[in-house]
């Protein structure tokens, strides 16, 4: 019994250390290469370190940027939760800001803000659940790999995304490809004075509360995160184990939607992209990083933007591109997603603790003998 | 005295999550051998071979070649000193031809390109010598299961293999084919490849091997000459009971038939009946054990029964209902609990707590909502009366049950299963690997179950201990059938189960009369 504990304590620990050991081994990655390919090291390294803390609109920047990272996070919890790794959020996330650009802009100032918003918002949604849906089937009656998939789709969504802008609500005034400007009624206020930061932040706060809820307080995020653990359990105790993981990807689907609703509501005034942004995968990210648990979401996705937002300062400010943010992102990800990483000093552990019980046992063994 | 070839001395396999899979295993293999290695599934014959052949490491321990001290770190170390192993499922690639698949790795080259016509060449060389009946330029789908097993031991054999490992070759092969394979072994020895056949079909190993090596539950039980051994003695050193434990418990009280099993069949993929035509029934107020060398289709008995898997024919009646096109959860409400055979796979969700493991057939149920949510109160003051009740060591109800010791693990499972309000229990397995005080709280919970609340159980056992002296009425499986049964279990010996088990012996329907 007491071997149980010592196990336990060994794993606790070594998860602990492994975390960390990741996330100090990326920074002094990410520093060394500074070090390296700077004239002024010194001034980088602190630029990177302490700049975007340096002005009040720095961090404002740093909560707006974190707030799609929040929402894709959430998104991708889902799909992580039930272990399929349905990506669609990437493409989603571009056409629900598309489509809510587009019915935005066909309303006009007709609603409210207090009636726009939230409209738009479910609007976003039903898009992303609906184009989550298209993996998710083939996936499951197709048995197409719901990755591959995917990922094959995002290219097709991206191309009508683009479609709609050029052909349909293409703004001709303008040098560039943009929409027309949205609504105001569709503009989010930006809170708390001069920290610039965009209301969308309390959407994504909202989100993390109702989403933590559905997954730790309802049967369905309970059964959900026993499909994911172990779908071989979940049917053995009887779960439909199909449908629990159909309902997540459409959730997830639904979330990334909401997520580019909510971008776009937040910082643009005309829909601009002409590619996708990249947010559905930064997600993945966070979602890793927060351990698939929506409580951990806007800490890994606040950390997430902290360190674009370095890399933004070290770029304006000093002779680094700020394409080198990536590396530090690839390094966390491949130590902190490893989960062998550090597992040899672990066995080793566990190991050594189950040798010294068993001889403890035969030596009291013996002892009853004599 | 032959030349010692191999020699294993004290290796010990403790795997990540802490179970003992070989614990100080040693010995040894000679030139010109036939060396069988014998044991139960889960003894730690495979685990063992895995290690001679660098697919896993061990923690103590060390192998000798020749007297040399051999480091094998993967496979390919393996090779170059020696070893080679044909799997027991086999790794070939069938869209190629036998002489590709066997030069695979030792290609002939020619200006940096494959020379085919010499692998061709090399591989029915080396076919021919041995007197295997293989054409080194068909493609290998096209191949008998046979001819495909000829295939992977060319492919040792090219690799200038001295010591073979065959992990159950005769498994999958016919009689003759059988017949034909022992043919090529033995010239295989006479030419100087020491083999390791690894076998629980004792007949085979009988007549094929000169020495023995008994592996029970990771430990070795010593290696015997076979001439000194006969079947029987070899069945006891594998299926022997370790300590005898008595168990006290009151004649049953027999009542209704709670399930029954009638003519089922189940056809696996390759088209092979791996459970034929089985039928019995189980009364309430009894504890029906099931014992059997492993794979012999007891696994598949209970997946059938727990509606994890189909079935081509007959029918299995639970409470009255046929289980056939019913969920699990269908099949569940209407009275079953499962304690499955792998309790990390099917038993519970390791990374998980110990509150979710226990709830999760029941927190949808009514009782634990509160409107949309969980009824996190009720739910928790229950679990924390279970943990009580079957004594979980944990830290609390939150912790993951990957954390916990195997036992624990168990105690987790049956927490849940013997607390549903099922009226019949599948137990396979249900103490496998556990320490001594769970299994023995597992044990007594089955009988008090059946004696107190008139729970039906089936027990499917490995350990004889266990379904000797747990259950009432006995079977025994071999080959996806009942070939004994007795009606009062711990009247048994265990040589005469052994002899059932190993197939020495076989009861007819008439002797297994009103014992079903």
């Amino acid at each position: 019994m007491k071997g149980s504990r010592k196990t336990q304590l060994i794993e606790s620990i070594m998860e602990v250390v492994r975390i960390v050991a990741g996330m100090a081994i990326a920074y002094a990655v990410a520093l060394l290469i500074l070090v390296l390919i700077s004239d002024d090291p010194i001034f980088i390294v602190r630029q990177f370190i302490l700049g975007p803390f340096s002005s009040p609109r720095r961090i404002g920047s740093i909560i707006n940027l974190a707030v799609p990272f929040i929402i894709c996070g959430l998104s991708m919890c889902f799909m992580y939760a039930v272990n399929k790794f349905n990506l669609i959020g990437e493409s989603i996330f571009m056409l629900s800001g598309c489509v809510v650009t587009f019915v935005g802009i066909l309303i006009g100032d007709r609603l409210p803000m207090i009636i726009m918003v939230p409209l738009l918002l479910i609007i976003g949604a039903i898009v992303g659940a609906v184009l989550s849906f298209v993996p998710a089937i083939m996936d499951r009656k197709l048995n197409a790999n719901v990755v591959v998939v995917s990922l094959m789709l995002n290219s097709v969504i991206a191309q009508l995304a683009i479609w709609i802008l050029r052909y349909h609500m293409r703004d001709t005034t303008i040098s560039f490809t943009g929409s027309k400007t949205t609504p105001e009624s569709m503009q989010l206020p930006t809170i708390l004075g001069n920290l610039r930061i965009g209301s969308g932040i309390i959407i994504a706060l909202i989100l993390v509360v109702i989403i933590s809820i559905l997954f730790f307080k309802t049967s369905f995020g309970w059964k959900m995160r026993i499909v994911g653990a172990n779908p071989n359990f979940a049917r053995a105790v009887g779960f439909s184990t199909l449908g629990i993981s159909f309902t997540a990807q459409l959730l997830g689907g639904a979330l990334a939607g909401i997520g580019g609703a909510t971008e776009i509501m937040n910082t643009y005034k005309r829909y601009l992209w002409t590619a996708t942004t990249g947010h559905g995968f930064d997600g993945l990210l966070v979602a890793v990083l927060a351990r698939k648990n929506p409580i951990l979401v806007p800490i890994g996705a606040l950390f997430l933007s902290y360190i674009r937002i370095g890399a933004d300062v070290v770029n304006t400010s000093g002779d680094i591109p700020s394409e080198f943010v990536t590396v530090i992102q690839g390094i966390i990800i491949l130590l902190v997603a490893a989960e062998s990483f550090l597992s040899g000093t672990k066995r080793r552990l566990i190991y050594n603790t189950v040798r010294k019980e068993e001889a403890e046992k035969q030596g009291e063994s013996n002892k009853e003998v004599k | 005295m032959a030349k010692e070839v191999l020699q294993i001395d004290g290796v010990t396999k403790i795997y990540p999550n802490g179970f003992m899979a070989n614990k100080d295993i040693s010995f040894s293999v000679g030139e010109n051998e036939i060396h069988a290695l014998v044991g139960e599934n889960g003894a730690g014959k495979t685990t063992l071979m895995k290690i001679l052949f660098g697919m896993e490491d061990c923690q103590e321990g060390k192998i000798y070649i020749n007297g040399e001290e051999a480091n094998i770190q993967n496979p390919l170390d393996a090779i170059a000193k020696g070893i080679g192993m044909v799997h027991q499922h086999f790794m070939l690639l069938p869209s190629l031809s036998v002489a590709e698949n066997v030069t695979l790795g030792v290609e002939p080259m020619k200006n940096g390109l494959l020379d085919y016509e010499a692998a061709v060449k090399n591989t029915q060389e080396i076919a021919d010598r041995y007197n295997f009946k293989v054409d080194a330029t068909s493609k290998v789908k096209d191949l008998s299961v046979g001819q495909m097993q000829k295939v992977e031991i060319l492919k040792a054999l090219i690799k200038g293999a001295k010591i073979l490992i065959l992990d159950e070759p005769t498994a999958v092969l016919t009689p003759q084919e059988t017949e034909e394979l022992f043919e090529q072994l033995f010239a295989l020895r006479d030419s100087g490849v020491s083999i390791i056949f690894i076998s629980h079909k004792l007949e085979e190993v009988m007549h094929i091997c000169s020495k023995v090596t008994v592996l029970r539950r990771g430990q070795c039980m010593g290696t015997y000459d076979t001439a000194n051994l006969d079947e029987s003695k070899i069945s006891r050193l594998m299926v022997g009971r370790d300590v005898v434990l008595k168990f006290e418990k009151e004649d049953p009280k027999i009542a209704e038939n709670i399930l029954e099993i009638k003519d089922l069949v189940r056809i696996n993929s390759f088209g092979k009946h791996v459970v034929d035509g089985v039928s019995f029934s189980v009364r309430s107020g009894e504890v029906v054990g099931i014992a059997g060398v492993e794979g012999n289709g007891q696994s598949e008995l209970s997946e059938v029964i727990a509606g994890l898997a189909e079935f081509a024919e007959g029918d299995v009646i639970l409470n009255g209902k046929s289980i056939k096109g019913l969920s699990v959860k269908e099949i569940r409400d209407n009275g079953l609990a499962y304690i499955a055979e792998d309790r990390m796979v099917e038993g519970v969700a390791a990374d998980m707590s110990i509150e979710m493991n226990i709830m999760a057939d029941r927190f949808d149920d009514k009782r634990y909502k509160k409107g949309l949510f969980v009824d996190a109160k009720k739910i928790r003051e229950e679990v924390d009366e279970y943990i009580k009740q079957f004594e979980v060591m944990c830290d609390g109800a939150d912790q993951p049950v990957r954390m916990l010791s195997g036992g624990n693990v168990q105690k987790v499972v049956v927490a849940r299963e013997f607390t549903s309000g099922a009226n019949f229990i599948l137990a396979n397995q249900p103490t496998r690997g556990i320490d001594v005080g769970t299994a023995e709280m597992i044990r007594k919970t089955i009988v008090r179950k059946s004696r107190e609340e008139g729970t039906a159980t089936i027990l499917i056992s490995a350990d004889l201990n266990e379904v000797l002296e747990c259950s009432d009425r006995l079977l025994v499986m071999r080959k996806g059938k009942v070939v004994a049964a007795f009606p009062k279990a711990n009247e048994v010996s265990e040589e005469e189960l052994g002899e059932y088990m190993l197939g020495l012996k076989e009861m007819n329907a008439q002797q297994m009369e009103g014992l079903l």
